[in-house]
């Protein structure tokens, strides 16, 4: 009788400790989840991909390479944040530099902040690396579009529930002089409903 | 019952920790942020204290220079009473026959707000002004959730000042003249006399965005600060002063109507103490301004706690009557455990006295445009210190009565 009741015991005292430990479950990344409603990696992964889709099948592109006979070089510019949420823009600038670099129809060179460390490195290989393998500066190229945006939020409130709706605006601007060939739009709504009671 | 007995005396716990919450929260009247920062950081929170806790905490850490602790502090506080917003109703069973420490700390309807107030500060001085913005987006719609009618619960000036000193950093034009319309608002529901920085921002913001007959307006009602001509450099002050009041429990006890239990009855209050109102100035030599108040903390936190009184004193009867209906079960099967029952249901009988007690006393602002490269500024009639201003041409400045550190973002 004694063996039993501690036997119960144990077994209550694994499903308890069992219930508090922390639990980690491996998931796709391409899974959609929202837990919070706040904005997340699929409307990130989503929103570039939908947009640059949109981007590469327009106009510009064949006239460019119809007049200059060659692909455009694109670069990704600033993308500001102006939206009720702190969001982090490099991921979302990320999504579409992988977007453009893979569809194979532009060429993308790297951000300014890449470019200083390349510099750099340059420079160090100007002094210390053999004369064949040496990348001499002043070969880069020069990028002919810039891709910059902006992404904001309306926020309606009514007690527990929120209806919010992002608006993310893309442009692609010529560089040589400052045409704006592409402006893109994407929109995102969603219903947040909060439950009004807990345990 | 024996079980019952120790979780009444268990509930005691909770009673300490808000009493050592409230020591603190005196002695930062008397000594430095940093120094009570550094005593908060050695305890650990009770669960249901995490919300006050964080507050408390990330308040210090921005006071203390501390910008990103201070984000992430804030950060999970805020997050804590997100998640706690919704209503409990094994907490609401707990405050019903226990107390109401038991309850988790949710935050009250200006600590939800203010959060947002403190958060944007440390972002805007951790060199992050697009993180400044998006507080002050979530604090409007904070605002929003928990605006009911003409009622000024939750609605803060502070905040719409704080957003349109943000939407003027960034040129915002309309978004700048707005919110300093939405805290002429309140301040003239509040009947708190409008500051002088806020007139002229008002005047600056209505001629900025090109809505004359704002402008006009603006220009009957205040001629003399129309004519003043705009200067090179805007510098924005914030002043917090004091510390704003400590909840104090009341208490009664009295013998039941057989005389055969004593019944004690708890609730909060605050005490009717004054805070002494100092003022920061700021001069170029040729010019002199006093910071103003724009926020009366001590008195948006006795109306929150004078908003949840029919609530409080529901559950202090509800409770007053399971105590007493428990005791009296307990007399019937043996009379020396209904004595403990009695004795520990008096002990752990104790009001609620959380707050986010660290918060200023009161929010003050000032305005000052100037030509010159270099200012003073002083608080609470001190020592004059030094503030160069050739680094950008608009300067936000938060110093305190609390320690004789500036906080200075420039642009």
């Amino acid at each position: 009788m004694k063996i039993q009741s501690s036997f119960w015991l144990a077994v209550a005292a694994t499903l308890m400790l069992s219930a508090c430990s922390t639990s980690v479950e491996r998931l796709d990344a391409q899974e959609q989840i929202d837990l919070s409603g706040a904005w997340n990696d699929t409307d990130s992964q989503l929103v570039a991909r939908e947009m640059i889709e949109d981007s590469l099948s327009r106009a510009w592109i064949s006239k460019f390479v119809q007049s200059e006979g060659k692909d455009p070089v694109v670069i990704v510019g600033s993308v500001k944040n102006l939206s009720h949420e702190h969001i982090n823009t490099n991921t979302f600038i990320a999504n579409m530099e992988r977007e453009l670099i893979n569809s194979g129809e532009v060429q993308f060179v790297a951000s300014a902040a890449n470019r200083q460390e390349i510099r750099d490195e340059r420079a160090d290989q100007d002094l210390n690396a053999s004369e064949a393998t040496r990348k001499e500066a002043g070969q880069e190229y020069g990028a002919d579009y810039m891709m910059q945006g902006q992404i904001n939020t309306i926020v309606d409130v009514d007690g527990t529930t929120q209806v919010r709706y992002y608006q993310v605006n893309l442009e692609l601007i010529s560089l040589k002089d400052n045409r704006k060939v592409w402006v893109g739009e994407k929109k995102i709504k969603k219903l947040i409903k909060n439950s009004k009671l807990r345990l | 019952m024996h079980k019952l007995l120790i979780v009444l005396l268990f509930s005691l716990t909770g009673c300490a920790a808000q009493q050592n919450n409230n020591k603190l929260a005196n002695e930062l009247r008397q000594t430095t942020p940093e120094h009570i920062l550094s005593i908060l950081q050695e305890n650990k929170p009770d669960t249901s204290d995490i919300a006050q806790y964080y507050l408390n905490l990330g308040y210090l850490q921005l006071l203390s220079g501390e910008f990103t602790s201070a984000i992430e502090s804030l950060s999970t506080a805020n997050k804590e009473m997100q998640l706690l917003s919704a209503i409990s109703i094994t907490e609401n069973v707990a405050a019903g026959t226990i107390n109401e420490t038991l309850r988790r700390y949710s935050g009250y309807p200006l600590d939800r707000v203010m959060v947002h107030n403190m958060l944007a500060l440390s972002y805007l001085f951790n060199q992050d002004i697009e993180g400044a913005r998006v507080e002050m987006l979530q604090a409007d719609v904070e605002m929003k959730k928990l605006s009911e009618g003409e009622s000024l619960s939750g609605q803060l000036a502070s905040t719409h000042l704080l957003s349109a000193i943000i939407y003027e950093l960034l040129d915002e034009r309309s978004d700048a003249f707005i919110s300093y319309q939405l805290t002429e608002n309140i301040l003239n529901k509040r009947q708190i006399p409008l500051p002088e920085g806020l007139k002229l921002g008002l005047l600056r913001a209505s001629k900025k965005m090109g809505n004359d007959q704002a402008y006009d307006r603006y220009s009957k009602l205040y001629p003399r600060l129309a004519k003043q001509t705009n200067l090179d450099k805007q510098v924005f002050i914030l002043y917090f002063n004091g510390v704003v009041a400590n909840k104090e429990q009341r208490s009664i006890v009295v013998p039941s109507f057989n005389g055969r239990q004593l019944i004690r009855v708890s609730v909060p209050g605050y005490p009717n103490t004054r805070v002494l109102q100092q003022q920061a100035n700021i001069s170029d030599g040729l010019h002199r301004v006093n910071s103003a108040l724009i926020e009366n903390i001590d008195v948006l936190a006795k109306e929150d706690l004078d908003k949840e009184y029919p609530s409080i004193l529901l559950l202090t009867t509800t409770r007053a009557v399971a105590k007493y209906k428990l005791v009296e079960e307990a007399q019937k099967k043996d009379p020396l455990l209904g004595a403990l029952l009695n004795f520990a249901t008096l002990l752990s009988e104790v009001a609620d006295l959380r707050s986010w007690n660290m918060l200023p006393a009161m929010v003050q602002f000032g305005y000052l445009e100037t030509d010159f490269d270099n200012i003073t500024l002083s608080a609470n009639s001190q020592i004059e210190q030094p503030i160069n201003l050739n680094q950008g041409k608009q300067h936000v400045i938060l110093t305190t009565g609390l320690s004789d550190k500036i906080f200075h973002y420039q642009q």
